[in-house]
């Protein structure tokens, strides 16, 4: 039976297609940290939003401190405190009022402001170790100082359920130190702390027990004597998870392919490691990481969108010898194109036609004198990309939002082809998209490179990469930290390269030598 | 733990929001003792003031709702002040209620009604204020003239030498100290804090527990309340009923606002800078006027003001440091 402050049973909670939690359940009582351990996408911070009142659960039950709250400022008045992943502060207004809002009723202060202003120079002073004027207006301050004032905040209300989601992500480790001070303090003063995170080791040390979620639905929890890296690794790690079909043939390693484009020394951020990057000619690169560890800014870079911090792409250009990718103009002249997994804001104009979405890549290249479009060409570039990537569309005229989203992400990689490309840099493409869809996804991406095209596909979903990948670049700490090959492209490998563990760790449970 | 500390401007009072609207005041009033010392006697400075007044208060009414964000420009302040006006001549007065008390209770709860009404369309209609205002704008212009079709009426005997204007403390005057001291004394309930981190940042002051919808409703409650007071002064300044002239507070009021320093996005602003702005609105046109442009004096002034907008806007953003105020 479940029993404490927070009980969670059989929770549901559904984004359109996507199953968020799909079945979870657990509990956790007073003066204890519990840790809610999971992969990127396996709902824990849905479950994190739907405990402080933020989102509401289609079905299941859900009780904090005997009540579901309904909205954040019935969990505020519950005394539940959470401390989001986003850092919310208010940069026009000064530390003192950014610590404190929520604390009062709609018209009466609880406090006098003098008392506050001392009380909030030594909350500050306490937690950064620094001295900050508490009438300084927040958005003058690093962002650090911006994440203790979000912790500050909800110590300050005094909780009963303190929930932090990933709340140690913008601190360092002397920072987290005193944060876990913080933490056993509220423990043991009879806080329920519940820690939302995917940094295992930083939990290990400070958590009491541990909930597992895979795809939305509980593991397993763990007393504190079984919370091992090792432990928790394995239970994240799906066992009966279907594995894609091998590639029959050996493909060959990057060495022998002819090298279409590279990268040396790239800095993702002024103060990251630099790091070199290689594709060749018809090979799929799949690149990945823990949330927020420069993957992202990588293939941005890739595609021209946005600059590494410092050094350049360089593509092979024929007969031109070598060019730099600088800008988007660069990539779209050196034949680079891509798709972005974020449809509503990176991928289609939800007010074009389907016709006009696929299209208008195409009208730069397919204009007539006095900047006429020329319509024929384009026509039959769009019923050829239709029928190659069987997009289910009724008239091409309709709006791009009649169709499901793994077609409209369908229509955005048929923007990408009907430019035809070298290579093709795809942005977690498979986000919000049905199984069958994404199959068909592979297989085209399979067939690009066969025909010699080159991909770099960026996702979070390991499994996505297992029987489609020929090599894996695995982002830690905004730098390329491993190159995973042949056998290595699995669950627990590219796992433990996320988490920056050495591979031998865990290769061998599956029997397979490390090539 | 180390002392060390770390460095950081302030605001408020010893910053920078509205220092370009001071700053330009300071030179305004430099420029018009040179150009039209009338200003200074005792004659000049009561007249300014009764006039100045029912913008200062206008340009107030906006300022909570400017504050609390989203981009809430409150187009119909100018109709309203007008509604208030003719209601108050042609409802009130013309059925002889005349006592100090029913007058100003009218304006008062009347404005604030209007806003709350306008407050619950945003907040629960979920349609862009500006368009709400703007057709707040368009349906009062309409409704005074059927209430009023042509200026007409007149004030109770206790208003009527409000306009005259020989002495400097006249009760507009008074309208408008009470105006400040009710800001003041708001400024310092919680209420105040929740508007401003509510415009400084919704999702924030949603998540942190703020009632932001009771928040956004209340700030045009406090506009209404000002908006009152400004209808109030508005009417002892033309002793009359007038269904259009009140429409043209509209934009002069904007103007002063955003000259103010506050920031249309939210969050940042004040009702000083407003009030400044107000000031510096009318001195534009006081220097202006001792100028002889003659018939085309009315194109000048509206030259002016919008010269005046842009380079004050500029100079926010370089003295702030890039930051711009009306986003």
């Amino acid at each position: 039976m479940l029993r404490g402050e927070i009980v969670v049973r059989d929770l549901h909670k559904s984004f359109g297609e996507t199953k968020a939690l799909d079945g979870c359940s657990f509990s956790a009582s007073a003066g204890e940290v519990h840790a809610i351990v999971g992969e990127n996408g396996s709902g824990k911070s849905t479950l994190a939003k739907i405990l402080s009142g933020v989102l509401h659960p289609d079905s299941g039950e859900v009780s904090v401190l005997g009540v579901m709250p309904r909205s954040p400022i019935e969990a505020r008045r519950l005394g539940i405190a959470t401390i989001f992943q986003e850092i919310l502060v208010a940069d026009e207004a000064s530390v003192a009022a950014n610590l404190f809002v929520g604390a009062d009723g709609l018209w009466a202060r609880n406090a006098r402001p003098g008392p506050r202003r001392r009380q909030t120079a030594e909350i500050m002073r306490r937690l950064t170790g620094v001295e900050i004027d508490p009438d300084a207006p927040v958005g003058q301050l690093p962002l650090s100082v911006k994440q203790w004032i979000v912790i500050g905040r909800a110590i300050l209300a005094n909780p009963k359920v303190l929930i932090l989601d990933e709340s140690s992500a913008a601190l360092d480790l002397d920072a987290t130190i005193r944060l876990h001070q913080e933490i056993r303090r509220l423990r043991d003063e009879g806080v329920c702390v519940i820690i939302v995170t995917h940094r295992i080791a930083e939990l290990v040390r400070i958590t009491d027990r541990a909930t597992i979620l895979r795809d939305g639905q509980t593991v397993a929890t763990l007393p504190k004597a079984e919370i091992t890296e090792k432990n928790l690794m394995a239970l994240m790690t799906p066992q009966s998870r279907q594995r894609a079909a091998r590639a029959a043939q050996i493909a060959p390693s990057s060495s022998e392919r002819a090298r279409v484009l590279h990268a040396s020394a790239l800095r993702l951020t002024a103060v990251a490691e630099p790091f070199d990057f290689t594709l060749g000619k018809g090979e799929i690169v799949g690149v990945t990481g823990l949330d927020g560890q420069g993957q992202d800014g990588f293939i941005k870079a890739l595609a021209g969108i946005r600059p590494a911090a410092s050094g350049l792409p360089v593509i092979d250009n024929g007969a031109n010898g070598e060019a730099s990718i600088g800008s988007l103009a660069d990539a779209d002249r050196l034949g680079i194109a891509y798709v972005s997994g974020d449809r509503k804001r990176d991928g289609i104009f939800p007010q074009l036609s389907i016709y006009e979405n696929l299209a208008l890549g195409l009208y730069r290249r397919n204009l007539a004198f006095g900047g006429w479009i020329r319509r024929v060409p384009i026509v039959g570039a769009f019923k050829a990309e239709v029928v190659r990537l069987s997009i289910k569309t009724g008239a091409a005229s309709n709006k791009i939002t009649s169709l499901s989203g793994g077609n409209q992400q369908k229509v955005l990689i048929g923007r990408a082809f009907a430019a035809l490309p070298r290579v093709i840099v795809l942005n977690d493409p498979a986000r919000g998209v049905d199984l069958g869809t994404k199959r068909e996804l592979y297989e085209e991406l399979r067939k690009f490179a066969a025909g010699g095209g080159s991909v770099v596909y960026l996702s979070s979903e390991i499994e996505e990469f297992i029987g489609f990948a020929d090599r894996v670049d695995v982002f830690r700490d905004d730098r390329l930290s491993r190159s995973l090959a042949g056998a290595e492209i699995d669950e627990q490998p590219i796992l433990a390269a996320m988490f920056g563990h050495a591979p031998t760790e865990v290769v061998f449970e599956t029997g397979e030598t490390v090539g | 733990m180390s002392a060390a500390v770390l460095r950081t401007r302030r605001f408020g009072l010893g910053g920078t929001y509205y220092g370009v609207a001071v700053g330009l005041f300071v030179v305004l009033l430099v420029i018009s003792a040179v150009c039209g010392p009338h200003l200074f006697t005792l004659d000049g400075a009561a007249g300014a003031i009764i006039v100045v007044v029912p913008l200062v208060l206008a340009a107030m009414a906006l300022t909570p709702i400017a504050l609390v964000g989203r981009g809430s420009v409150d187009l119909a302040i100018g109709p309203l002040i007008g509604f208030l006006n003719v209601t108050l001549v042609q409802v009130l007065i013309a059925n002889d209620v005349t006592s100090p008390v029913a007058v100003i209770a009218w304006v008062i709860a009347v404005g604030v009604a209007y806003q709350l009404l306008q407050g619950a369309i945003i907040v629960f209609v979920r349609v862009a204020p500006i368009i709400v205002t703007l057709s707040g704008y368009l349906v009062l212009s309409g409704v005074n003239l059927v209430i009023m079709p042509k200026p007409s009426g007149s004030v109770p005997d206790w208003m009527s030498d409000w306009g005259s204007g020989t002495t400097v403390f006249t009760p507009v005057l008074l309208v408008l100290v009470i105006g400040l001291v009710a800001w003041l004394l708001f400024t310092r309930t919680a209420f105040y804090q929740h508007l401003r981190l509510t415009g400084a940042d919704e999702r924030m002051a949603y998540a942190s527990g703020v009632q932001t919808n009771l928040v956004r409703l209340g700030a045009h409650a406090i506009g209404g309340f000002f908006a009152g007071l400004a209808a109030l002064a508005y009417t002892g300044l033309i002793s009359s009923g007038d269904p259009t002239q009140g429409s043209n507070y509209t934009l002069s009021a904007i103007t002063a606002l955003v000259l103010g320093g506050t920031s249309i996005g939210g969050g940042r602003g004040g009702i000083i800078g407003s009030a400044v702005g107000a000031l510096d609105m009318y001195l534009i046109t006081y220097v202006l006027s001792t100028f002889n442009f003659g018939i085309v004096s009315g194109f000048v002034t509206q030259l002016a003001f919008g010269t005046v907008l842009v380079v004050a806007l500029l100079s926010n953003i370089f003295l702030t440091g890039g930051k711009a105020t009306a986003r």
